[in-house]
């Protein structure tokens, strides 16, 4: 034991504490950056960069509001950069550092949840959409440009228990919503009603409310339908096809309009070095850099100098790069208020609990 | 002469098939030609070729390695003697202090430590995650100890005291013999919970500060490739051998008891 | 003896102290004293942003009963409550069942296969946990021979298929294989110290090998349930990973719960109550159980031999 505890002590010891140099902490979402972006980017601040992972907003926001520190730059999504505003998390941009901002597409800019981009710079968008496996659907002669297909009991009659469903009460909500023909960020407690009744009545033909193991199901061929991300549904199909699998994971953006989630860059108020955040943050508003991003994961871009860039068969994929039709209909959610939350919660626990 | 029991053995079969089915699942597939955990597509060398240029996959491995040895260690220790304590003494309040950390929701545990490093302005890193390991841990190895000492007679350690031994000597000659299978259960335990901890982790690690299921669950949404299934095989080999080593060199780590017939 | 009373005294209590004070002063500072922000925290209200809402506004305390009374008012987390112990019960009397057999034939083995063979209980959970859970999505998947087989011999009954994978079968199976080695461990470090001479003279008084079990084995082993049971209960109850990644639409736990609380809902106050509220229904249960335990059986621990 004594000789185990000393074996211990002298590798605890013997580690150093991580080679001096100058670093930069990036909080992102795994495989969200290339890795020859990465490899540019250091040899241009002539740093290192030490990524640290989050796979939700929610979990990013739980550590941040537990007062974590340490870290640069993080890459949340729109509602939850509003929640980071109104935390006082944020360290405003000094925007003459950042002359690549001209890059970005002007209808991203200025938003109500950040006006005047004052915290904030779009990184990447994905949009919450329906992903099917086009063989099946075919065969069943089911619609897959309407959110009826996963929330009509006629129609899930023919897929029951092959559906899958974001386990998010804001996305599922938000896709209830535009069924019913009202805005994402409805917030009218009988609406909110309507939409739970709804929820509550698909339920039952659904396979699982389920965020962490859909897309592979999708891409084995046991799940047929999801309510899913973009990204998500796009690696799927990347991943069948390699499979050789006899179909295609294909991405369905309903006519009835879907949510649109922005990922965008901060600086954490904690920034150890704000100086190599704002580098990054122009680094990646040039075309090139953010065009490696799309053309790895399939994410849209807003940086309209990254489109020459793009491979074509994303560029003309209408999921992704959607029309001005569809992109009309597109919402970004916003962030719910306390008492809204928990309102939000309770019919969310009633319809899990099965009531 | 005993009859052998087949009873026995077969329910002891099945629990151990019970038990290795999925891990046979997740050997052969860190050698499956795909992309996904889900289905068999061909037999191929690269999830291993792939780990062993993955820098981040390795460090974040050997950064689980040291934090669960170091953890399921201290713990052991503590554990042991909560467990020793909560024979003797019955001390209420360490009865609650064992226990609570078992039952309370491991998120809000994190989100509590977390909150706690911050307020005593600890720098977060290797050192805060295994000194949050240790909290959890402590309770296991000590409900399994103070099970072992259940029933048993105190009046050998009562009579090497009388024979003049140091309350020490009288544990380490008498006591931990005694209890050491107890001991070596808890340590097990220990490093098992403290491997493959994902929420305390989250909450406890800094910015850098990786380790294997918070490189792994990050991967949940893209898809956790073979390469998981590639580190996870190595890492069992690995821990195994050091186990092996380790009680070839001290026979006494691993079961002091002398064989009685 | 030599010593006066008054000096063993004063020496076992410092015994007392040297035993019991590393482990509670651990426990006080990194479990206790984080435990309390979080129990001050149940009486707070939610920030808009996350976490808490200042605790000092206008020179007001903002310390209220909001959080408990909501938990009391709305019924619907109570049932979610009810249903996750008639879960974690389950996943202990299965883990029982199972680990029974397992730690008796290692505490019987020659001491060289002795250690091996408990060795191989623990190994396959050094594996990460979320592949392991990906093996068994595998072998519960529709096309795999399992979901054949069974939906097969329910076709010759007439009863349609039912699916294995995401339905409450798949989150049970899955609750049962991670808890079963936290059952195994204690009941074999209990098993392990059994006399063997016991069995043997009930065997030459005639009883019959369930007898010699029921009547001996069983009763002296209870140390090693109640251990393995609590290990297995307690941790159970606030699973929430299994549920997320297999359970079907109806398998929401407590656990689950609780998560949401603090992630997606970003309420800690509620969620403290229902983490406080779970964790003094398990310290209840684990001692109700214990004492029962304890009042019908006899305490084992007096009739129990010990082993030299």
């Amino acid at each position: 034991m004594k000789k185990l505890i000393s074996m211990l002590a002298a590798t605890m010891i013997a580690l150093p504490a991580a080679a001096a140099g100058d670093q930069f902490h990036l909080y992102n979402w795994n495989n969200y950056i290339a890795p020859e972006t990465i490899k540019r980017f250091e040899a241009s601040c002539k740093c290192e960069v030490v990524q640290t992972y989050y796979s939700d907003n929610e979990e990013l926001l739980a550590k941040l509001a537990a007062g974590a520190k340490g870290y640069d730059l993080l890459v949340p999504t729109s509602n939850a950069v509003q929640a980071l505003i109104k935390g006082a998390q944020l360290k405003p941009l000094d925007k003459s550092q950042l002359p690549n901002l001209k890059n970005i597409n002007p209808i991203y800019l200025n938003t109500p949840f950040d006006p005047g981009n004052k915290y904030s710079v779009p990184y990447a968008m994905s949009t919450t959409i329906i992903g099917y496996n086009d063989v099946k659907m075919k065969e069943l002669g089911l619609p897959t440009d309407t959110w009826a297909v996963i929330f009509e009991p006629k129609l899930l009659e023919k897929i029951k228990g092959r559906v899958t469903v974001l386990d998010s009460s804001s996305e599922l909500f938000a896709a209830a919503f535009k069924y019913l023909g009202y805005s994402a960020n409805d917030v009218d407690p009988k609406h909110w009603d309507e939409a739970a009744a709804l929820i509550k009545k698909a339920k039952p033909y659904w396979a699982a409310f389920n965020a962490s193991s859909y897309i592979k199901e999708l891409t084995v061929g046991n799940i047929w339908l999801v309510h899913g991300y973009s990204n998500d549904i796009f690696q799927a199909n990347l991943d069948a096809q390699a499979a050789k699998r006899p179909f295609h994971i294909l991405q369905g953006m309903p006519k009835e309009g879907a949510v649109l989630a922005v990922d965008n860059m901060v600086i954490h108020k904690s920034a150890p070095r704000p100086d190599l955040a704002l580098k990054f943050i122009n680094f990646m508003l040039d075309g090139k850099n953010s065009s490696e991003l799309t053309n790895l994961i399939g994410s849209g871009n807003p940086n309209l100098d990254a489109v020459k860039y793009i491979k074509p068969e994303i560029l003309k994929n209408p999921a992704i790069f959607p029309d001005k039709a569809v992109e009309d209909k597109l919402e970004q959610l916003n962030d719910l208020t306390s008492a809204q939350r928990r309102l939000r919660n309770r019919l969310w626990t009633e319809i899990k609990a099965g009531r | 002469m005993r009859r052998r029991p087949v009873g026995l053995w077969a329910a002891a079969l099945l629990g151990y098939a019970f038990l290795y089915v999925p891990l046979f699942i997740v050997v052969v597939y860190s050698f499956n030609d795909s992309r996904l955990n889900a289905e068999w597509v061909g037999f191929t060398f690269d999830w291993y070729d792939k780990l062993f240029h993955n820098q981040d996959m390795l460090l974040a491995a050997g950064n689980s390695l040291l934090i669960g040895l170091t953890a399921s260690a201290v713990s052991t220790v503590l554990g042991t003697m909560a467990g020793l304590a909560m024979y003797r003494y019955r001390p209420r309040l360490l009865s609650i202090l064992v226990l609570a950390p078992i039952a309370i929701p491991e998120i809000l545990m994190g989100v509590s430590l977390l909150i706690f490093f911050v307020l005593l302005n600890l720098t977060l890193g290797l050192v805060s995650v295994a000194l949050a390991h240790i909290a959890f841990c402590i309770g296991f190895v000590a409900i399994v100890v103070r099970s072992r000492l259940a029933g048993m007679d105190e009046s050998l350690t009562e009579a090497a005291r009388d024979c003049g031994a140091s309350p020490l000597n009288a544990f380490r000659y008498v006591t931990l013999p005694l209890i050491m299978p107890g001991v070596i259960a808890g340590a097990l335990m220990a490093f098992t919970l403290s491997i493959d901890d994902f929420v305390i982790t989250f909450f406890t690690a800094g910015a850098g500060t990786v380790t294997l299921p918070l490189q792994i669950y990050s991967m949940i949404k893209i898809a956790v490739t073979p390469e998981v299934n590639a580190v996870s095989t190595l890492l069992m080999l690995l821990t195994l051998a050091l186990i092996i080593v380790v009680s070839k060199l001290s026979p006494s780590l691993l079961g002091t008891e002398e064989e009685n017939a | 003896m030599i010593k006066t009373a008054l000096s063993m005294q004063a020496r076992s209590r410092l015994g007392r102290w040297l035993v019991s004070g590393p482990p509670v002063l651990y426990l006080l500072i990194f479990f206790a004293a984080p435990a309390l922000i979080m129990v001050l925290a149940s009486f707070r209200t939610p920030g808009d942003f996350g976490g808490l809402a200042p605790l000092l506004e206008n020179g007001k305390l903002d310390l209220n009963l909001e959080s408990y009374a909501r938990f009391f008012t709305e019924s619907v987390y109570a049932q979610i409550f009810v249903k996750s112990v008639w879960y974690a019960l389950l996943t202990t009397l299965f883990c029982l069942l199972l680990a029974y057999p397992l730690a008796a034939l290692i505490a019987r083995s020659g001491k060289k296969h002795r250690d091996l063979l408990l060795l191989l209980v623990i190994l396959p959970f050094w594996s990460n946990f979320l592949i392991r859970i990906y093996a068994w999505m595998i072998i519960l998947g529709p096309n795999a021979a399992l979901a054949r087989t069974v939906n097969g011999v329910l076709g010759w009954f007439g009863h349609e298929p039912v699916p294995l994978l995401f339905s409450s079968f798949a989150v049970l199976v899955c609750l049962v294989y991670v808890h079963l080695p936290f059952m195994v461990l204690p009941l074999y470090a209990n098993l392990e110290k059994h006399d063997r001479a016991l069995l043997d003279a009930a065997q030459d008084l005639g009883a019959g090998a369930w007898q010699r079990f029921w009547r001996i084995t069983f009763p002296l082993s209870l140390p090693g349930v109640y251990a393995g049971a609590a290990l297995v209960f307690i941790p159970a109850l606030g699973i929430f990973a299994i549920p997320d990644i297999l359970g079907g639409p109806e398998d929401s736990l407590i656990g689950n719960v609780i998560k949401q609380q603090f992630l997606e809902t970003r309420d800690w106050p509620f969620g403290s109550v229902l983490s406080i509220v779970l964790t003094i229904a398990a310290l209840v249960l684990a001692g109700t159980a214990a004492w029962v335990g304890r009042r019908s059986l006899g305490t084992p621990s007096s009739a129990e031999p010990a082993r030299a």
